[in-house]
């Protein structure tokens, strides 16, 4: 097979730490006001949209791998030329390129407008935008490990989510999750569509395939990663929906940081303020696996240096951040977006595996045949 | 050279930190409390509590009045009076007056809620006549009327002799279809603040009002008893036969633990089954009975279960009267019925009709330390 790329024994790593980058990946900006956009497709059904989006998750993911493991150490860039030749292959991968992109511009835009709304009004987008970038930027050109070291190390500020929950759960009443399934299945499966914006970010997966170490033993790690983000969505999700009423719901942006604005320690008046801020940490990766997912991409065409890319990707995300930068044009980003990642992140996996199988028996004809003619 | 450099780095992130928006204690001033009212041409007059801190001396508390189309027209005109910038953040209470009350309190709300210097956990109450009595009252003992109120409100609630009002729990309620809002209701006397009882609500309108000692069974219906206390009056033959049934038999019982039950029995007629077990400590009672005596404890626990069941449909009946549900009988009914459609009009048609059961069941666990 060709276009297999070598990676050498050093900028490998663990499997298991699959599991951290697969979390990083997936928990962004999303989950800060996931439940509203749920709630208004499947009511109160909305946690069994959620249940469902996952189950289609670990079904998408299962094929990725299972293409993934066709070509021996190649990742989706290296699949595509091989399957689609040169120049067709060349044109998916410019296409596959931008979805990285837009991922990064639709968290940057994000985390920037809850910046702008819940901790400083004040404060320009565009000077925020450059912080995020320049930090970005950092860690990115650090390589692969130290990306794949700051997914270990962001998955343990998520891990205080969990126990402060349980302090809204007080207020809340079981009664709204009541009657289930009342609503018609149609909506029930709009609000997986709706999920898409949340659940998205294993897709890293094809790309950081030809990095993983052990390659046999990889698969556990990918779905134990899908497994603690559902755990979390889920817990989050049920108690929103139980604190908060339905109309209630339906008119709070982000329902997560008003979830935490009851919360009051004796050392903390408003922990969703302290959330925010932390929340850069648990963006960092995410950023990083998308910049690295796109220089990927960009590599198999040119070789360029990362420092120079990482500029050059910047200033592209600094100029969107100046065309979205009111919460009107970042609702219909983000709808677009959903839109776009729901086709490449769980639909294209299934017409690639079909792609790939095909071609694998092709070949096999073709050189059981040339056996044959050799004989 | 390495450590030189983190230091520099370290120095930087701590002093720079600063730079972003600060707002320093002593140069601006804070919102305690925030009260509305009703003027005419649907005008609304904010009225505010403001705390001054500053580095010499101490702390001084005034208020602001202004009358605006927006809360937010008020509040830059109370900017103009000030010297030092007003922040919200610190809001601990926010009052409206009965007027204000009894035309809607959405409006209030919604712009709450839109703030993000706002937080969810404040409490909203309802003042007995306007909010700007209370607040621009002259106190001999109060020096700062927002923490007052805030403390009258707060102690009440973890003690649940009231109703927890958080604006969280308010706004939920208010755009909840099935379920409306009791809110206490605060009330000045000459030099003393009290809550007064409750005010009830027809979706977002204040449409009667519960008394003070009502409220008790208002929140052993809601929601579950920690530590209540409870004065009953029982019929004077309750333990002893050779009284007269006319003379009164006092009965005091606190540590209260309380669990209840809602259950739509039949929904075509709707009828609920109101459960409610109550364990408790027997702290007074006006007889000479031995109430070590298991006999005498059952006929205790029989009569007590008896009066609390007759006060709690007399409870329900008014809300019944003034239809207004705040127990969320309907939340109960839209949960426990499939393919309901039930709409909220829908739902005002059938609670004043709705037919309640309560069942009570008292456990007294133990009394005092002289029988």
């Amino acid at each position: 097979m060709k276009n297999t790329i070598y990676v050498g024994n050093t900028q490998q790593f663990n499997a298991f730490l699959l599991f951290y980058i697969v979390v990083a990946a997936q928990i962004g900006v999303g989950i800060h006001g996931f439940q509203r956009v749920l709630y208004e497709d499947a009511k109160q059904d909305a946690w069994i949209s959620l249940v469902l989006s996952f189950v289609f998750a670990h079904i998408v993911v299962t094929v990725m791998m299972k293409t993934l493991d066709m070509f021996e150490s190649n990742d989706l860039y290296g699949i595509h030329l091989d399957i689609f030749g040169k120049y067709f292959g060349t044109t998916l991968n410019c296409i596959y390129c931008l979805y990285p992109l837009f991922a990064f511009i639709a968290i940057v835009i994000n985390y920037i407008e809850v910046i702008n709304t819940w901790v400083f009004p004040y404060l320009s987008p565009n000077f925020l935008c450059l912080t995020i970038l320049i930090i970005t930027i950092y860690a990115f050109t650090g390589g692969l490990r130290i990306i794949v070291g700051l997914c270990f190390f962001s998955f343990f500020f998520i891990l205080w989510i969990p126990p402060i929950l349980i302090i809204p759960l007080k207020y809340s009443d079981w009664n709204f999750l009541l009657p289930i399934l009342d609503n018609e299945l149609k909506d029930i499966a709009k609000g997986v569509l709706s999920m898409t914006f949340t659940i998205i970010g294993f897709e890293i997966i094809n790309v950081i395939y030809p990095f993983v170490k052990e390659k046999d033993k990889y698969k556990r790690y990918v779905h134990l990663g899908l497994l603690f983000t559902f755990l979390l969505y889920l817990a989050i999700l049920l108690i929103s929906l139980t604190f908060f009423s339905g109309g209630q719901l339906s008119k709070t942006i982000w329902a997560t940081l008003t979830l935490f604005s009851i919360i009051r320690l004796p050392f903390i008046e408003r922990v969703e303020i302290i959330t925010i801020c932390v929340w850069l940490i648990i963006i960092l990766p995410n950023l990083c696996l998308f910049m690295w997912s796109a220089y990927r991409g960009i590599i198999r065409m040119k070789v360029i240096s990362p420092v120079k890319f990482s500029v050059f990707f910047a200033i592209i995300i600094f100029i969107a951040n100046i065309l979205f930068y009111k919460r009107s044009t970042i609702n219909i980003y983000d709808k677009y977006y959903g839109r776009v990642a729901f086709f490449i992140v769980f639909i294209y996996p299934f017409i690639l595996f079909l792609l790939a199988w095909i071609k694998k028996k092709f070949r096999k004809i073709k050189t059981a045949g040339e056996h044959n003619n050799e004989n | 050279m390495k450590i030189k450099n983190f230091i520099i780095v370290l120095i930087c992130i701590i002093i720079l930190t600063g730079c972003a928006e600060s707002r320093i204690l002593e140069r601006i001033s804070i919102t305690t409390l925030l009260g509305y009212d009703l003027e005419e041409e649907n005008k609304v007059t904010t009225t505010v509590t403001v705390r001054q801190v500053s580095p010499d001396d101490k702390s001084s508390v005034e208020t602001q009045t202004n009358t605006e189309d927006t809360s937010f027209g008020t509040r830059i005109k109370v900017d103009l009076q000030t010297a030092k910038k007003v922040m919200a953040g610190q809001l601990r209470v926010i009052l409206v007056g009965n007027e204000l009350a009894k035309s809607g309190i959405e409006q209030p709300l919604q712009r709450n809620m839109m703030n993000s210097e706002i937080s969810n956990s404040i409490y909203f109450a309802i003042a007995d006549g306007t909010a700007k009595e209370i607040i621009e009252g002259e106190y001999e003992h109060i020096t700062d009327i927002g923490q007052h109120v805030y403390n009258l409100i707060h102690h009440n609630v973890e003690s649940q002799h009231s109703v927890s009002p958080t604006l969280h729990e308010i706004v939920r309620n208010d755009y909840s279809p099935f379920r409306d809002n009791a809110i206490p209701i605060i009330k000045k006397n000459d030099q003393v603040i009290s809550i007064k009882g409750l005010a009830l609500f027809q979706k977002s309108k204040m449409v009667g009002e519960l008394s003070s000692t009502d409220t008790f069974y208002v929140i052993m219906l809601r929601d579950k008893f920690e530590s209540g206390a409870l004065e009953l009056t029982l019929p004077g033959n309750t333990l002893s036969s050779t009284q007269d049934k006319d003379n009164k038999l006092e009965v005091g019982i606190n540590s209260i633990r309380s669990n209840r039950s809602l259950k739509l029995v039949d929904a075509s007629t709707i009828e609920f089954d109101i459960n409610v077990e109550i364990k408790c400590r027997l702290v007074e009672l006006h007889s000479n009975e031995n109430t070590g005596e298991p006999e005498v404890t059952k006929k205790l626990e029989k009569a007590i279960a008896a009066e609390i069941e007759k006060e709690l449909a007399r409870v329900i009946k008014i809300t019944q009267e003034k239809n207004s549900d705040i127990f969320g009988f309907g939340d109960v009914y839209h949960a426990s019925v499939r393919h309901s459609g039930l709409t909220e009009e829908k739902w005002y048609e059938m609670y004043p009709n709705a037919k309640m059961n309560p069942k009570v069941k008292v456990e007294i666990l133990r009394n005092g330390i002289f029988e």
